[in-house]
């Protein structure tokens, strides 16, 4: 079983959203998988929520992505056994509070620890942790990192060696009006 | 191709206000353009109506930055790019306004004339005004840039500073500082149109003394008989309703049932 999984909620990100990233990764990446799951209950209101898939996907291969990055060439093999995520340090080498970025996530198998340890104490963690759930990762979980694949966009030009980006804070660029390299591999329908 | 761009949201101010700057604009300019509006009411009159995020980290005028980016509204390279707040109200020909030539890496921006002698001695005086921005389309792309890298702390900074009194605002503030001061990016050519074409006036019912004021200054520096009374002194094009408690709709002044449809 080969599991895509995004997460939607609240009202920052739209059905569209959703139905883009699947265009997306079945027009552009080349990855075959079995089913694409949509993880949309709020139980935070933040971020945080994203750990629920720990607790809803214990077995399968199992491959994430954040509803807010661009794929537009073939990507390399993401799938992982061990529980793996990106590290930005090789283009953000001033991280802040953490290096991670869990906007691509993969494992095999049954990584629910990662949610055994969150839930009990959600609310110390998400104050401890108040910046994103990434920091959560980097100071109480054990991981392994992608290669550099998945750089910030360039609104100039493509990354020429990468097929995926992630827009970062750039969020803008997926709403009406916003034009550029990235337009043509968004889904050709009426934008959010 | 020349893009007249403005944002419109909120109640203060009512949709019927975008429609009536660009029928103004056209009816007093022979320079064909493409009229454009952010806004959160999709019928008010426009070529492009783009919608106004409520979920977006940018708040209220700061829209408006956007339009400083060669990707949002469809810019082409070469395009001549101005965004007008909709408080205005055109009274003469802006041929020479919509049309002022401009460079790469210029703003062109209104002349104000009506900054008190206090704001000026102390050196306060903005050399940018925010009811008026023309640049090219692009050369100007550090100003959405750089705001977008941390929205929260630009759009609160002036209020936190005592600058402005309300939150959110300062928006003519950033630009000013972005264009003027901030020595990271290559100088910035600042164009000020005459000021003589720019009219500011209050609305309110119990501000006659203060428009009495204006055109007293109005008249001083520009060797004029009047600014407003029952009409508009002829060189003036653009009268702005300036303030956060100022609109045009709710004043019954002749001139601007006039020039305001």
């Amino acid at each position: 079983m080969k599991r895509i999984i995004c997460c939607r909620f609240g009202d920052k990100f739209t059905q569209w959203h959703v139905d883009n990233l699947k265009y997306m990764i079945d027009t552009f990446s080349g990855i075959q998988y079995d089913t694409f799951e949509v993880i949309e209950e709020d139980l935070y209101g933040n971020w945080y929520n994203k750990f629920q898939m720990y607790d809803k996907f214990r077995d399968g291969e199992n491959l994430y992505f954040d509803l807010d990055v661009v794929i537009y060439k073939r990507l390399p093999n993401l799938w992982r056994k061990e529980f793996t995520l990106l590290d930005d340090k090789w283009w953000r080498p001033d991280f802040g509070h953490t290096p991670l970025n869990s906007s691509i996530v993969s494992w095999t198998g049954d990584v629910s620890h990662i949610w055994e340890k969150f839930w009990p104490y959600a609310d110390v963690y998400m104050k401890k942790y108040n910046l994103g759930s990434d920091e959560f990762y980097y100071k109480e979980i054990e991981y392994n990192i992608f290669d550099p694949v998945c750089p910030k966009i360039n609104t100039t030009t493509p990354h020429a060696a990468m097929g995926i980006v992630t827009l970062g804070q750039l969020h803008h660029l997926m709403e009406e009006g916003w034009t550029g390299w990235w337009s043509k591999y968004f889904k050709p329908s009426s934008l959010p | 191709m020349l893009k007249i761009c403005t944002v419109y949201f909120g109640d203060k101010y009512t949709p019927d206000y975008v429609g009536k700057l660009f029928r103004s604009i056209r009816r007093n300019s022979s320079i064909q353009f493409e009229s454009i509006c952010i806004s959160d009411d999709p019928n008010v009159e426009a070529d492009i109506v783009l919608p106004y995020n409520r979920n977006s980290p940018v708040k209220l005028h700061w829209h408006k930055l956007k339009f400083f980016s060669p990707n949002y509204a469809y810019q082409k390279e070469g395009d001549d790019i101005i965004v007008m707040d909709i408080d205005q109200v055109i009274t003469g020909n802006v041929d020479d306004l919509i049309g002022h030539p401009v460079e790469e890496d210029e703003l062109i921006t209104y002349g104000v004339w009506w900054n008190s002698d206090e704001i000026v001695e102390q050196g306060l005086a903005l050399e940018t005004n925010g009811g008026f921005y023309k640049f090219k389309s692009g050369s100007l792309a550090f100003v959405w840039d750089d705001f977008i890298r941390n929205p929260e702390y630009w759009q609160t900074k002036w209020y936190k500073d005592d600058v402005v009194h309300f939150k959110y605002y300062g928006e003519q503030n950033y630009v000013n500082w972005k264009v003027v001061w901030d020595e990271r990016n290559k100088p910035t050519k600042i164009t000020k149109t005459p000021s003589e074409w720019i009219a500011k006036y209050h609305g309110a019912k119990d501000d006659y003394f203060k428009n009495v004021k204006l055109n007293q200054k109005y008249c001083k520096l520009h060797d004029a008989d009047y600014m407003i009374l029952d009409d508009v002194n002829t060189n003036i094009k653009v009268v702005h309703f300036l303030g956060p408690k100022e609109t045009i709709h709710e004043h019954n002044f002749k001139w601007i049932e006039d020039n305001w449809k």
